[in-house]
């Protein structure tokens, strides 16, 4: 009677300890789409079974165990940085290359075009006062088409420098949120999943605007590392970022009043602009410090839409001096048709202006040679248009052509980062994946996996070898 | 081969390559199998039309459907390496959790997985 009793009692344990099984499973259909949660599963532990002794054996229901792995999760952590990064890029590459139309319908190309036009007309009726307004006309839209190219691609500087404040206020934010975490982790809620979860899901969301480093600890809480060297979180310690504007003394700067660049602090106060270089405050970094300065330039750089305004109207400008309005005697010199701000390289295309109280009758059409041309000034100016001469050239380019390229290295930026942002949405894609395959693998599973998956990896990477060599071949006969 | 012939084999090469790249997307040890025996085809394939690579040289489509294959080639690659830094990084640290490390301070190299299993 009694081994019958003892039967009931451990029938009854081991129900309740299925019980328990299907209460986790449960857990984790309910929790299949919370944010960060990782399923869980109930370990179970055979209870010794000797039916001459009355040791009636059953099932004893053990400890739960997460099936996250952290190694997993910092590698969607890392792609998710990536893709962070070339989505920033993309986006704001985007409002810039707006800028840089090269159809020659608009902006600085179509104003170029249509005063070097009016040059070639003014070259044909010398004396023409119709022609000789046209050009102050046409060169006033130039100066126009300038200044506001400056004032756009300064306005896309300051869009970058307001994000760069806002992310690094969401990371302290983010940060913030997870150093909560910690804190409940360490009054004894380690093993709560519901707050693993929401630190996963914080976690996940600050690695796409900083490159972030995270190690749980045993007692439950995380330690977080920017670039892998910089504490923003430890323990219940959080140190913050900061941006602020910086102008670089070292080398001592070329432009004193360029514009400064940004640059992000650590909460020593320690310069980590040039280590931060990943996900979403990465790349604003990149544009705000890097490629905005090589067209509007910074201490160090006058930027390519300065050099290419200055020598535009320093050369029509000495072409006009160079040049008589009338014979005389006395002979009477031109006058210059452009005026910029001599005081700052930065700040010529902003400050690119024609004189308003500018006469045609003041423009010098005479080259005084000899021979003396009547029209050789503005044949002279025309012949920007197709320069033979390296007076004529910027970069030994035409200036058509020096746009274009300037413009071209903005597409070109796009172009990679729109290729880049289809390879990492997919290379993020397949670290989650990963990271459903390995979840609640044992690790004698995973041992298999590793070493099949090091047998077809060498397989594959002998074809993909043969394959780049390949591709290239055919794209240098094709060229 | 005609002109527009080499424009739609090279195209019909990317939607190979394209597919050994979806199948990256879950690298599986049976999927990079998969993806090696396309690999293998597209390869013979681009090797076979050499000669006729020559013949459209300054071909505007073939070229840019050469680049447009050179770029999905490209995305496949990385998509390998993704894969391969995730589980060589991996057979590293698992080397060293459950073998320590070599002489050389190297990862110990990781153990088969194969076990025995002995009852009586």
């Amino acid at each position: 009677m009694s081994n019958l009793l003892a039967s009931l009692v451990s029938s009854a344990a081991t129900l309740e300890a299925y019980g328990r099984v299907l209460e986790t499973a449960q857990n984790n259909v309910s929790n299949a789409s919370t944010p960060g949660y990782a399923k869980q599963r109930l370990e179970l532990y055979a209870l010794p079974f000797d039916p001459d002794g009355g040791v009636t054996g059953g099932v004893r229901a053990g400890k739960l165990v997460s099936s996250r792995s952290e190694y997993t999760e910092q590698a969607v952590r890392q792609q998710t940085s990536g893709l962070g990064y070339q989505q920033q890029l993309v986006d704001n590459l985007t409002a810039i290359q707006a800028n840089f139309d090269i159809s020659g319908n608009q902006g600085i190309p179509q104003a170029l075009n249509n005063l070097l036009k009016s040059f070639s007309a003014w070259g044909a009726t010398p004396d023409n006062v119709s022609a000789r307004q046209s050009v102050i006309q046409r060169a006033t839209d130039m100066a126009s088409a300038f200044q506001q190219a400056a004032h756009d691609v300064s306005a896309r500087s300051a869009d970058a420098q307001q994000q760069i404040v806002q992310t690094v206020d969401q990371v302290n934010q983010l940060v913030g949120e997870i150093q909560g975490y910690n804190h409940i982790a360490m009054q004894g809620a380690k093993n709560d999943a519901g707050l693993n979860a929401r630190m996963h899901a914080a976690l996940e969301e600050l690695s796409s605007l900083v490159d972030v480093d995270a190690a749980f600890q045993t007692d439950g809480t995380v330690s977080l590392m920017l670039n892998g060297e910089t504490p923003l979180l430890l323990e219940e310690k959080q140190y913050q970022l900061s941006a602020s504007l910086t102008r670089p003394q070292d080398p001592p700067p070329v432009n004193v009043n360029g514009p400064a660049l940004m640059r992000i602090l650590g909460s020593d106060g320690s310069d980590i602009t040039s280590k931060t270089t990943g996900a979403q405050l990465g790349a604003l970094l990149k544009l705000r410090n890097q490629i905005l300065p090589s067209v509007m330039g910074d201490g160090a750089q006058a930027g390519s839409l300065n050099v290419m305004a200055k020598q535009f109207a320093d050369r029509v400008n000495a072409l006009l001096t160079s040049g008589n309005i009338t014979n005389g005697p006395p002979a009477e010199a031109g006058v210059p048709l452009f005026s910029y701000d001599t005081s700052d390289a930065t700040a010529v295309a902003g400050s690119l202006a024609v004189d308003p109280s500018l006469q045609p009758e003041q423009l010098a059409a005479i080259s005084p040679g000899p021979p003396s041309v009547s029209n050789g000034v503005p044949l002279a100016l025309a012949a920007l248009a197709n320069p033979v001469q390296a007076a004529d050239k910027i970069g030994g380019l035409s200036y058509s052509q020096f746009f274009g390229q300037m413009a071209g290295n903005v597409g070109s930026e796009l172009n990679d980062a729109k290729n880049n942002l289809d390879v990492q949405q997919s290379l993020l894609s397949q670290a989650k994946d990963l990271r459903q395959q390995y979840q609640g693998v044992s690790l004698d599973e995973e041992a298999i996996i590793l070493m099949q998956f090091q047998r077809a990896y060498q397989a594959t990477s002998k074809f993909l070898t043969v394959l780049d060599q390949l591709t290239e071949t055919a794209i240098n006969i094709l060229r | 081969m005609t002109a527009s012939g080499l424009v739609e084999q090279l195209a019909s090469t990317r939607q190979q390559l394209d597919f050994a790249g979806s199948l990256l997307l879950k690298p599986s040890p049976e999927a990079l199998d998969e993806c090696s025996t396309i690999l293998e085809a597209t390869g013979r394939q681009l090797a076979q039309w050499q000669p006729e690579f020559a013949r459209e040289a300054g071909n505007a489509a073939a070229m840019e459907e050469a680049w447009r294959l050179r770029r999905s080639f490209q995305r496949t690659s990385r998509l390998l390496q993704g894969a391969a830094d995730f589980h060589f990084n991996w057979l590293r640290a698992r080397g060293a959790i459950t073998g320590g490390y070599t002489g050389t301070g190297d990862s110990a190299p990781l153990q088969h997985g194969s076990r025995i299993c002995l009852e009586g």
